[in-house]
């Protein structure tokens, strides 16, 4: 089968060479055929002045019988190696002949009335050359005369050499001339095509966190115009179930919310026991996958607002600060170490807290008790979480950003939320998270941010 | 003491007047903005719990109405953790606190207090965490009812821990407020002094611990058995 060239550009590239080539071959072939028949026309047109030139030296002596008398520079061009000739009388008697063979063959093309008999004459003489000639009736002094002449076949040089000029010194233009046509017209395809390229240039950048573009339809060739069209009008629909299906997320957690908040309060009015404990916790964790789900909608449907300078240092303490109490309260501890001094990035620094809330939040649900979590600030933009857990395996790392994604090393209870929400925040930012193994035990995770200048 | 609980929410605003109730605060509940300030117009709060998510207005609007009045009754606003420019603006109208939802009832009890012993607020002058007392006036601390007996500036220390209980104390916080602006504290002081403290809770049986959070300061809360 053959196989199929998809790139409209190459395929019409290939069709144009084949085309050129083709045409250029013909069109060489045609002027070479042309020329070559005007060559036999003229060495035919040859062929006849000569037989003339031989009938006019025939001559008679007085009563006697005719005779060629032809002058001796004639006589040596007619009946050197490439050329024959034989001269009869009316009646098929030999006048003259170049040679006795020749003179015996020309008997078998009698010259008639009219238009001279050509012939062709192979491997004949001392030399076994292949001639071609004519037999022409001529009137001379002695009445008419038959007259055949022929010449070596290939023999005419002048033919060749004309040929060979036209070739070398016309010809050659054609190819290059046919390459320079086939450039333009490639030139051409391709800037024909850049509209289309753009498109799907723009194309590229449509996703979750773009849904609202579209492809240009300015400059687009006609013939592709209803493909982008449809094409748009398929990412308006898109767009539109993409952002009813945001907004039931955002609205079915913000709606969760109140409820939540009231049994959270109801619970903690009733008098404790250890049901009650775990009760109160399942609510927590509740509140907490609301909060998640809330911050997923929001990151998705709202393009984070990057202030240029905000103090990564600040944010870390303050969340580290806020979430002390937690820490403690699991018999761990957290601590904020690093640079002391403001290190400022461009970012959104609620959305960073949360980053970061989220990253500890797992730290202290991997790492044992009596242990620390410690929260590194570094002057070059970076934050890094590390705990003392049984940290990441490596098979697990491309999958821990994904949303609902749980691995073996999960944490009980969580909703597989936080991390793809560090994701989330982290791409927005256009910065970087790092998984790596803290020493001597448990994970690390490191964002990197953009310095501000 | 009279607390006007601002929440449109009423089965949440009812849960807290029973909570405030069982704390000992007469709460008042509006579910508007417009009865909000109405209420503030008629009596004089000594503390208002304020909702920023109101069904008419900005919830930011009591507050700088009840400001207008020449009201400076102290406000802890309600907010939700992602309305992060709704707190900025409510802080920056005045307001003296805020809480996150979903918030527990016995935090907002606790930061409501908090906020009335402020110099300057109505609740005494006695602050009490677990089994330590002290008497900000008198300077005079009680660990399990035992007076214990601390240099000035720990116990000045000890009463910012007691102000923010379960809350990080900022080790800068804590420098500002033992030391004026001119005076150029020695890095190392304070931790001496926390230092101290902790030994001196911890002869005295103290239900509450100060813990470090290195980096960022120290936090009041329950001592590790």
């Amino acid at each position: 089968m053959r196989a199929r060239i998809r790139s409209l550009q190459l395929r019409l590239t290939l069709e144009l060479t084949a085309l050129f080539v083709i045409a250029s071959a013909l069109a060489l072939g045609g002027l070479i055929y042309n020329a070559s028949l005007t060559a036999d026309s003229l060495a035919d047109r040859d062929l006849g002045l000569r037989a003339e030139d031989l009938a006019a030296h025939v001559v008679r002596a007085d009563g006697g019988a005719p005779r060629l008398d032809l002058p001796p520079g004639l006589m040596q061009a007619y009946t050197d190696a490439n050329a024959v000739f034989a001269v009869r009388d009316k009646d098929g008697h030999l006048i003259a002949a170049s040679s006795p063979e020749f003179g015996s063959a020309s008997a078998r093309w009698p010259a008639g009335d009219g238009d001279p008999t050509y012939f062709q004459l192979s491997k004949f003489g001392p030399l076994g050359q292949d001639y071609a000639g004519l037999s022409v009736q001529v009137d001379s002094v002695a009445g008419p005369v038959s007259v055949a002449v022929a010449q070596r076949a290939g023999g005419n040089e002048l033919v060749h050499a004309i040929l060979r000029e036209f070739v070398v010194d016309t010809g050659w233009y054609v190819p290059p001339f046919a390459a320079l046509t086939l450039l333009l017209a490639v030139y051409r395809v391709r800037r024909s095509l850049r509209p289309l390229r753009a498109a799907s240039d723009r194309a590229l950048g449509i996703g979750p966190e773009a849904i609202s573009l579209r492809l240009p339809a300015t400059d687009v060739p006609a013939e592709a115009l209803p493909l982008v069209t449809a094409v748009n009008r398929a990412l308006d629909r898109l767009e539109q179930s993409f952002v009813v299906q945001r907004r039931f997320t955002a609205n079915a957690a913000h709606e969760l919310r109140t409820p939540l908040a009231i049994i959270t309060a109801r619970l903690d009015t009733l008098p404790g026991n250890g049901q009650l404990a775990a009760l109160r916790e399942e609510v927590a964790r509740m509140n907490r996958l609301v909060e998640q789900l809330l911050c997923v909608a929001r990151l998705d449907s709202l393009a984070l607002d990057i202030t240029p300078a905000v103090d990564l240092r600040a944010i870390a303490a303050e969340v580290v600060g806020s979430m002390a109490h937690l820490a403690l309260a699991a018999g761990k501890s957290i601590a904020l170490t690093g640079d002391e001094r403001p290190v400022v990035i461009a970012g959104n620094a609620p959305a960073i807290a949360d980053a970061l809330r989220n990253l500890i939040e797992n730290a202290l649900a991997h790492t044992p008790r009596d242990t620390e979590v410690i929260v590194e600030v570094a002057a070059d933009g970076a934050v890094s979480v590390s705990d003392r857990g049984s940290g990441v395996p490596v098979e697990d790392r491309p999958h821990i950003f994904d949303r609902f994604w749980r691995g073996q090393g999960s944490a009980p209870g969580g909703a597989g939320l936080g991390l793809p929400i560090v994701g989330e925040i982290v791409k927005a930012h256009r910065a970087s998270i790092l998984v790596e193994d803290s020493a001597p035990c448990g994970a690390r995770f490191t964002m990197r941010f953009h310095p501000c200048d | 003491m009279r607390l006007l609980v601002v929440e449109d929410e009423d089965r949440l605003a009812g849960i807290v007047k029973t909570q405030m109730g069982a704390a000992g605060f007469a709460a008042d509940l509006a579910g508007s903005a417009a009865d909000a300030i109405a209420a503030l117009e008629l009596t004089n709060y000594d503390a208002a719990v304020l909702d920023l998510g109101l069904p008419d207005r900005d919830g930011v609007t009591v507050l700088t109405a009840a400001r207008g009045m020449g009201k400076t009754l102290p406000f802890l606003i309600l907010t939700a953790r992602d309305a992060v420019e709704a707190r900025v603006a409510g802080l920056n109208a005045g307001a003296d606190d805020y809480l996150t939802k979903p918030f527990a009832m016995a935090e907002l009890i606790a930061r409501v207090q908090a906020l009335l012993r402020r110099p300057g607020g109505v609740l005494g002058i006695t602050l009490e965490a677990g089994n330590l007392r002290l008497d900000t006036v008198g300077r005079e601390l009680t660990i399990g009812g035992v007076p214990v007996r601390l240099p000035r500036q720990e116990l000045a220390v000890l009463e910012q821990m007691m102000r923010r209980l379960g809350r990080i104390v900022p080790k800068a916080v804590l420098e500002e407020k033992l030391y004026g602006h001119d005076e150029e504290p020695d890095s190392n002081t304070i931790p001496v002094h926390v230092h101290h403290l902790r030994r001196q809770m911890q002869g005295a049986r103290a239900s509450l611990a100060i813990h470090t959070v290195r980096g960022v300061g120290y936090i009041l809360a329950k001592a590790p058995p």
